[in-house]
């Protein structure tokens, strides 16, 4: 079907929102509430467009498209209101992009920059909350919170752990965990799903924020969690070749064997990488002490010994243990290896252990 | 938890559909048990006993005025300070409790006697100012009345202390048995022509009742004026679900005190209506969401209940025609919004009582899923009669389009504040009449409850009180709770006051209006402690006009109309008071 947004014609599938079709082709309509993982809210008010026929202000992630829609994003009524969005935004909490760990990614930053806000039409003073930096992994900095409700949504339908929800109400609610006790303190499993959604600085993961790097400086790199046999999809963020933190990633998540989360693992056990300890080279025991060697060196070795083993006590002398480190296909050529060139059905894997 | 108090939860889980919905009860009955507050370890094993996440009962608790979560004195004084409490003096009542108990708004003495809190409108407007000690009102209260009442209250007792409240009625159909000694049995509510409607409508069809409302052209007496046989009509058919009736009778709209006058003197008149809507929408199971403060009136219901079930008027095979039904009444917690009917759902659902987007509509997707239709108490009142007069009876009270009878709640500066039934359509002038007339120099008036803009007198002059005769006047009929403002009042400060109400009673939910509420709150309070500048007055008007139709609700925006016709028609006012 086809429908017009601010006097242009796009496609648009049935079931889709009008959201979702007019970002599709391209066209900017800023939603603080609305994430593809957690679905339409109403809170945030940004989205709001004008459709023809139908009465006032109407959230663009909520309606659904029909065939000969005509939307308007590009009214007066539209542009005053997500000013006022802004505006309303900005004028409460401290929302310094200077030392934000968002600054560049921030989705409330970004609306301020399209719309054209140089600084807030007021401001209400009030008293800097607290940081609840508890958590081993999440700075949690409530001033910067625009109540979007996106982690509480996704904490408790998407990962289903139960720990985030909106506690009080007005100008005081606030997201708590659990009876609104110090993150570190509460039942959060730390997945890090809440970070991945928040659209603001409000919710930051540690790494990053001590490492001094923000995402808006990383490059993402799209790799397979090297934990388990899931094969969970990671957008690995490193800059300067260096590991600076996980996220999931996003793109056709429904698609993703993790569908856009990750686990405490995948999110926070991955710095071993640049750990200066970690093995670089193969290591071979020479009279009793191991001592670097090449891929070559060390491979000759082993297969020398299998290959001993073999001739001399039978293929059923030598036994393989994968890992669920490792990938689907990493394991199938390792079953490969076992059976076709040493002859074993002797494999088996560490999770039976 | 002891296993009796496990089990009265269990009890009361089975009344519901679903379990969640005796969260706000189990929370009530768990905090009544436990010296009036609910620790975090009483919250997590409530929250374990209904089977949902620590963190949202957290949210539920922390939403609602009336659950505690840190201790509170024996007798919780909560002094409602909204607009007509407000006219009514109930700002020295706080000082002089303040100074008898010497302690602070918000303070509990230290001996535990006494906590201090000031509280939203209780919906006694006609009898501010009002405490509410624990579970019960103290109405009418004067200074020589608060001294007694707390003299008796250091002996430990409750003290009976009698209100006399003013009434009056014209037409008799929904105050007809207010002043009638014992009018909440069903004996009485019988010799004074109770139940005579539902027989006739059990003899007929449902789609015929539904007809007969529809004709008789009621408008819904909640505040919207929407018809109510049309909003029936649009109940989702042959969904394989049940359907459901819920009474609102969340009463908070500051001024409205006019649906605790039926449920308190005569709840079969709404038992009766509901059994009948029940029947015409085709449901078995009604709701009346009742505010939580009216804990005694609830009790009152429970009762009448509980009588109509005896006599076979509710429950299983009601006069031998087949109809089962029955009542759940269920008691709220302290929450404006829960007025508006999602919010309202969502909190019989056990949850905050935050608005849903719409649509859909309740009568598609309302209570657990299911098709929903949510009435008033007036509005479901008011079918016996239709019933059992015929809708032309009914078009025979009132003007075009705004037919039947009407309570108008009088407060504020009138000499005989109170609840008068007159036809939609009666002028103002007549019911300020009734009401002793204005004590003083009529100054403002506001009609509809507060969310309608404020009147000046010369607005006011002439005006006829109906939906239509309102709009045209610039006003609305809202509620009916007219607020009458003599000249010694401050409209800053009732603006002042009108929107610290909306901020507080904000759900949180969306931006226009937990930001826009808080933001012309902090401007207001500016201006009318002198601190404020014109650019500040400028910017409220500025506010409330830009947020008007961007809130996720209606109740969301329902502060912008009326501050902004405070602001504007009374600017000298407040302009006097900038710096």
């Amino acid at each position: 079907m086809q429908l017009t947004v601010d006097g242009r014609k796009i496609d648009a599938v049935a079931g889709q929102t009008v959201l979702e079709a007019a970002r599709a082709a391209g066209i900017y309509i800023p939603a603080l509430c609305y994430h593809p993982k957690t679905g339409k809210a109403g809170r945030c008010r940004a989205c709001v467009v004008e459709i023809e026929g139908m009465r006032g202000l109407k959230e663009a992630c909520a309606q659904e498209v029909r065939d000969g829609m005509v939307v308007h994003t590009d009214t007066d009524r539209v542009q005053q209101t997500r000013r006022l969005v802004v505006d309303l935004l900005l004028a409460e909490g401290h929302h310094n992009c200077i030392s934000c760990q968002a600054n560049g990614t921030c989705e409330l930053q970004e609306m301020a920059y399209r719309i054209g806000v140089e600084r807030p039409a007021f401001l209400i003073e009030t008293e800097p909350a607290p940081l609840d930096v508890s958590s081993e992994g999440i700075v949690r900095e409530a001033d910067k919170c625009i109540q979007c409700g996106r982690c509480v949504l996704a904490c408790q339908n998407h990962v289903v752990n139960e720990v985030l929800a909106f506690g009080y109400r007005g100008s005081h609610a606030a997201v708590v965990c659990d009876d609104d006790r110090p993150m570190g303190e509460s039942s959060c499993v730390l997945c890090g799903e809440c970070v991945q959604v928040c659209p603001v600085g409000a919710l930051v993961l540690k790494q990053p924020r001590e490492a001094k790097v923000r995402p808006s400086e990383t490059v993402a790199t799209k790799v397979t969690c090297p934990f388990c046999g899931v094969g969970c999809q990671i957008d690995l963020h490193t800059k300067d070749n260096r590991y600076v933190f996980a996220m999931a990633h996003e793109g056709q998540w429904l698609k993703q064997p993790n569908r856009g989360s990750l686990c405490v693992k995948g999110r926070f056990g991955l710095d071993f990488i640049d750990a200066p300890d970690r093995l670089r080279t193969p290591l071979v025991r020479k009279d009793g002490e191991l001592v670097e060697a090449s891929w070559d060196e060390a491979l000759d070795l082993v297969a020398a010994g299998l290959k001993q083993a073999k001739d001399k006590y039978g293929p059923d002398s030598v036994g393989f243990f994968t890992s669920a480190k490792v990938t689907n296909e990493e394991n199938y050529a390792l079953g490969r290896l076992a059976r076709a060139v040493i002859g074993t059905n002797n494999i088996d894997h560490c999770a039976r252990l | 938890m002891t296993p009796e108090l496990q089990e009265r939860i269990e009890q009361i889980a089975s009344r519901y559909p679903s379990r969640r919905s005796a969260l706000l009860p189990a929370l009530h009955l768990v905090q009544r048990e436990s010296n009036g507050y609910v620790d975090g370890a009483q919250l997590a094993a409530v929250a374990e006993l209904i089977g949902v996440p620590v963190s949202e009962a957290f949210g539920v608790q922390s939403y609602y005025t009336m659950f505690e979560r840190r201790p509170v004195g024996k007798f919780h004084l909560q002094v409602d300070t909204n607009i007509p409490a407000m006219l009514a003096g109930a700002e020295e009542i706080v000082a002089q409790l303040e100074r008898s108990l010497d302690i602070r708004v918000g303070e509990t003495t230290p001996d535990g006697l006494f906590t201090l809190s000031t509280v939203e409108c209780l919906a006694s407007c006609g009898t501010c100012p009002v405490i509410q000690v624990n579970d019960g009102y103290y109405e009418s209260m004067t200074p020589q009345r608060t001294d007694a009442l707390i003299a008796s209250l250091r002996r430990g007792v409750l003290p009976d202390l009698p209100v006399q409240a003013n009434f009056g009625s014209v037409c008799n159909v929904l105050l007809k048995r207010r002043g009638t000694p014992n009018a909440t049995s069903l004996a009485v509510y019988r010799q004074t022509g109770g139940y005579r409607a539902l027989p006739i409508a059990l003899a007929k069809k449902p789609a015929e009742i539904v007809a007969e409302v529809k004709a008789s052209n009621i408008r819904g007496r909640g505040g919207a004026g929407f018809p109510a046989g049309v909003k029936w009509s649009f109940l989702a058919k042959n969904t394989g679900k049940p359907t459901y009736l819920i009474c609102n009778a969340d009463e908070g709209e500051p001024g409205t005190f006019k649906d605790r006058q039926i449920m308190e003197y005569d709840p079969h008149l709404l038992i009766e209506g509901m059994t009948i809507a029940g029947y015409a929408i085709g449901a078995n199971l009604g709701f009346i969401y009742i505010r939580g403060e009216f804990a005694w009136i609830a009790a009152i219901l429970e009762k009448a209940i509980a009588e109509a079930r005896q006599a076979g008027m509710l429950g299983r095979d009601i006069l031998g025609r087949g109809f089962d039904y029955d009542l759940v009444v269920h008691v709220g917690a302290g929450a404006y919004v829960c007025g508006e009917e999602t919010a309202l759902i969502e909190s019989l659902e056990g949850k905050r009582g935050n608005p849903r987007l719409k649509p859909p509509f309740p009568a598609v997707v309302g209570l657990y899923g299911c098709p929903t239709i949510v009435n008033n108490v007036e509005t479901l009142a008011s079918v016996p009669f239709i019933v059992e007069h015929g809708a032309a009876a009914f078009m025979h009270i009132g003007t075009a389009n705004n037919f039947g009878p009407k309570i108008f709640g009088i407060s504020g500066h009138v000499r005989r504040p109170g609840t008068y039934e007159y036809p939609l359509g009666t002028p103002l002038a007549t019911l300020l009449d009734a009401a002793g007339g204005v004590d003083g120099r009529l100054k403002a008036v506001i009609v509809g409850g507060l969310s309608v803009p404020i009147l000046t007198a010369a607005e006011a002059e002439g005006l006829i009180m109906d939906y239509d005769s309102c709009l045209k006047s610039g006003t609305m009929l809202g509620s009916g709770g007219i607020m009458v403002m003599n000249e010694s009042t401050s409209i800053p400060r009732v603006a002042l006051r009108a929107i610290r109400f909306y901020a507080h009673e904000s759900c949180g939910q969306c931006t226009p209006c937990r930001q826009g509420s808080h933001t012309v709150a902090t401007l207001l309070d500016k201006v009318v402690a002198g601190r404020g500048t014109l650019a500040d007055l400028d910017l409220v008007v500025r506010l409330c006009r830009t947020i008007k139709g961007t809130t996720l609700c209606p109740t969301g925006e329902a502060f912008a109309t009326p501050i902004e016709a405070m602001v504007t028609k009374f600017r000298d006012e407040f302009a006097a008071l900038v710096r």
